[in-house]
């Protein structure tokens, strides 16, 4: 893999445990595994593969390495059947119909014609061609969800990731002249293909620990009253041991939080839990387990 | 790569890695230069860190993310103790009693090991109690002659049947939408003018199909006869995967692959049919669902039941799992061989429960009622 020189921001991040620090700095509470595996981002240019269930920041670690390190954070979206036009790069047909229009009158070989409406001018940059051109500084790629896109796409960029190269026939090879640092997301709807996991670092994001979900909670929220706040936590770390379709992630402890502080609650009784089971409970089926379940219970 | 001086006195990267791989990862060595680099970058003060990184850099799914603090203890130990050899092998069995827990399976297809390895996985996920049971159970109900005829018939038929499903595919999506990109690269030799335009269509997508199929003992034939028709239609799924169930679930998927599949058939009969004792449709599938769900159902999965309906387990369950399953897939096939009899009624318990939740629901006691699947596909 080619090395780029290193940017000054990279310079200044000593070890793991800085870079811990400066991610609580920004906001995201974290463990020293996910700053190991950020760290190691930085150092090796890896790609790095983030795994866990929904709701747990692992979009949240992208947008905080491209404000730690200052730079932009570029995100591609994945979805069923997404297609390289709209991943990589796509010409302006409008556009170029226009200009064909236009210079109909001009005196020009056709060679030299195809040669401008083939040009940058025309091109529509999509996030991953973005990414290979960036001019000043790395950027952060995030791609999102790649369990979504289908395998052919994986494969696509399998070629990407390793090469960090992209040819457009018109125009030739466009090489990157900054390695952006890429951070894959999967919520495992479906296993990705080996050759993509090999390349890859990889991190699995598990549900938070009591104190870790804390400490979330106040940075998250600062108003919050510390006795709300560790009854929300203690009954969505309660909801979790319920075998749920959708167990609620740390966006839904915060949603709940969020909700109780919104209707003036101290404490969270059994009420404003039936009032706020949207937030925890994301289908009528995990809403009645949940009650049959007995949210007393759980509160207590 | 670090000159050996820079390593840690007490771990070498290397042998950590070489470790790993013997213990099913799939690390190749690639993630050992990758670990040496980030050993360097670490600066191999803290232990922990080391851990953390290397955990990084080794494992590339949740089930290796899980073992990893185990196998780097066990590395750990393995090496404090002075007469290494003789330790290591002792923790081995341990270890190894730990494999077929939950997703380890996964580790087991991981590791690009050979068939024997995998088919050995494969049947190790129930666990040690259906080994234990797995016995021998009369399914002759054809008779051989027969069987052998019916085979060949069956064999031709699907094949051709496979044939025609491709053809169907190709002739339906012609056109779907105009390719502008094309049609102003064909326009550019005369003059800009968008004269013949391009089109394109949705490449056909192949589906997935997973077929689950009940051995109790009067299933068998049938099962037989449904693993044949399926794997005939090899080409046009991407993938097929076969699981039997009774009380609990095991992928019967590589033992299929093989290019002689009457005797793999053959042999499958003699060593995996049935166990005794009441088939729980809603238990397996729930274990199909927790176990194999992620990895096998999509929105372009085709899944098939293969079952009488005889439950022992509870309706509601069967009704709930079948519920997800419905939800994930394409389409949820229910074949009931005892449809084919003159007076039957899908009443019984399990069966009334299931049928709410099933696309389609139909008879496969013959050839026939097989080979009108194919509309369905």
């Amino acid at each position: 893999m080619p090395t780029s020189p290193m940017t000054p921001e990279c310079k200044q991040i000593n070890d793991v445990d800085d870079l811990l620090r400066r991610f609580e700095g920004l906001g995201y509470v974290t463990d020293r595994a996910l700053a190991t595996a950020v760290y190691l981002v930085i150092k090796l240019r890896k790609p790095l593969l983030i795994e866990g269930h929904a709701g747990l920041g692992k979009t949240e670690v992208a947008k905080v390495l491209a404000s730690m390190l200052g730079t932009r954070l570029i995100r591609l979206q994945c979805y069923e059947g997404l297609d390289v036009n709209s991943a990589v790069y796509e010409w302006n047909y409008q556009k170029q119909l226009l200009a064909i229009k236009i210079e109909e009158k001009i005196e020009r070989t056709v060679e030299e014609k195809e040669k401008h409406i083939f040009s940058k001018e025309f091109l529509l940059e999509r996030p991953l061609l973005q990414s290979i051109l960036a001019e000043e500084a790395s950027p952060v790629l995030l791609i999102d969800e790649i369990d979504r896109a289908d395998e052919a796409f994986e494969a696509f960029l399998l070629e990407l990731l390793s090469d960090f190269q992209i040819t457009v026939p018109e125009m030739g090879t466009i090489k990157a002249k900054h390695l952006p640092y890429v951070i894959l997301t999967s919520n495992r709807t479906r296993e990705l293909s080996d050759a993509l996991k090999r390349r890859c670092l990889y991190h699995w994001i598990d549900y938070p620990s009591y104190e870790k979900e804390m400490k979330i909670v106040r940075v998250r929220l600062p108003g919050i009253e510390e006795e709300l706040g560790s009854q929300v936590v203690r009954f969505v770390q309660a909801v979790r041991q319920l075998d749920l379709a959708k167990p609620p992630g740390v966006t839904e402890t915060l949603d709940c939080a969020q909700s109780a502080m919104s209707l003036g609650k101290h404490r969270l009784d059994v009420q404003t839990v039936e009032e706020t089971l949207g937030c925890v409970a994301k289908s009528l089926d995990d809403g009645n387990k949940l009650k049959a379940a007995g949210i007393e219970k759980m509160l207590s | 790569m670090p000159q050996p001086e820079q390593v840690h006195s007490a771990f070498s990267i290397l042998e950590f890695c070489q470790f790993a791989r013997k213990k099913g990862f799939s690390n190749g060595v690639q993630q050992t230069l990758s670990a040496l680099e980030a050993a360097k970058a670490i600066g191999l003060v803290d232990l922990q860190v080391l851990e953390l990184a290397l955990r990084a850099v080794l494992c590339s799914s949740k089930e290796e993310w899980d073992l990893f603090t185990r196998i780097f203890e066990l590395f750990l130990s393995s090496r404090e103790s002075t007469s290494g050899t003789d330790s290591k092998v002792g923790h081995e069995p341990r270890f190894n009693a730990l494999r077929p827990e939950a997703g380890s399976r996964a580790l087991v297809g991981l590791s690009g090991s050979d068939a024997g390895q995998a088919e050995g996985g494969g049947k190790s996920v129930s666990g040690a109690s259906a080994q234990e049971r797995l016995q021998k159970v009369d399914l002759a109900d054809v008779p051989v002659d027969d069987l052998l005829a019916l085979e060949q018939i069956s064999t031709r038929l699907f094949r051709k049947m496979s044939l025609r499903l491709s053809r169907r595919r190709k002739i339906k999506n012609l056109r779907e939408s105009v390719d502008v990109r094309r049609t102003i690269r064909r326009s550019i030799p005369r003059g800009g003018d968008p004269i013949t335009l391009a089109f394109r269509g949705r490449k056909p997508r192949k589906h997935k199909l997973v077929i689950f199929l009940d051995v109790s003992g009067s299933m068998n034939s049938y099962s037989l006869f449904l693993v044949r028709f399926a794997y005939a239609l090899q080409k046009y799924f991407k993938s097929v995967n076969t699981f039997l169930f009774s009380t609990n679930v095991v992928e019967i998927t590589d033992l299929l692959r093989t290019r002689d599949l009457p005797d793999a058939l053959r042999g499958l009969s003699q060593r995996a049919a049935g166990w005794a004792g009441g088939t729980k449709i809603g238990d397996s599938l729930r274990d199909f669902n927790r176990q194999q769900g992620r990895r096998l159902l999509s929105p372009s999965t085709v899944f098939i039941i293969l079952s009488d309906g005889w439950d022992t387990g509870e309706p509601e369950l069967l009704a709930g799992e079948l519920r997800d399953t419905r939800r994930r897939v394409r389409k949820l096939i229910w074949l009931n061989p005892l449809l084919g009899l003159e007076d039957y009624a899908p009443v019984t318990r399990g069966m009334s429960a299931a049928l709410p939740h099933v696309d389609v629901f139909s008879a496969a006691h013959n050839l026939e009622s097989l080979l009108a699947l194919e509309r369905y596909l």
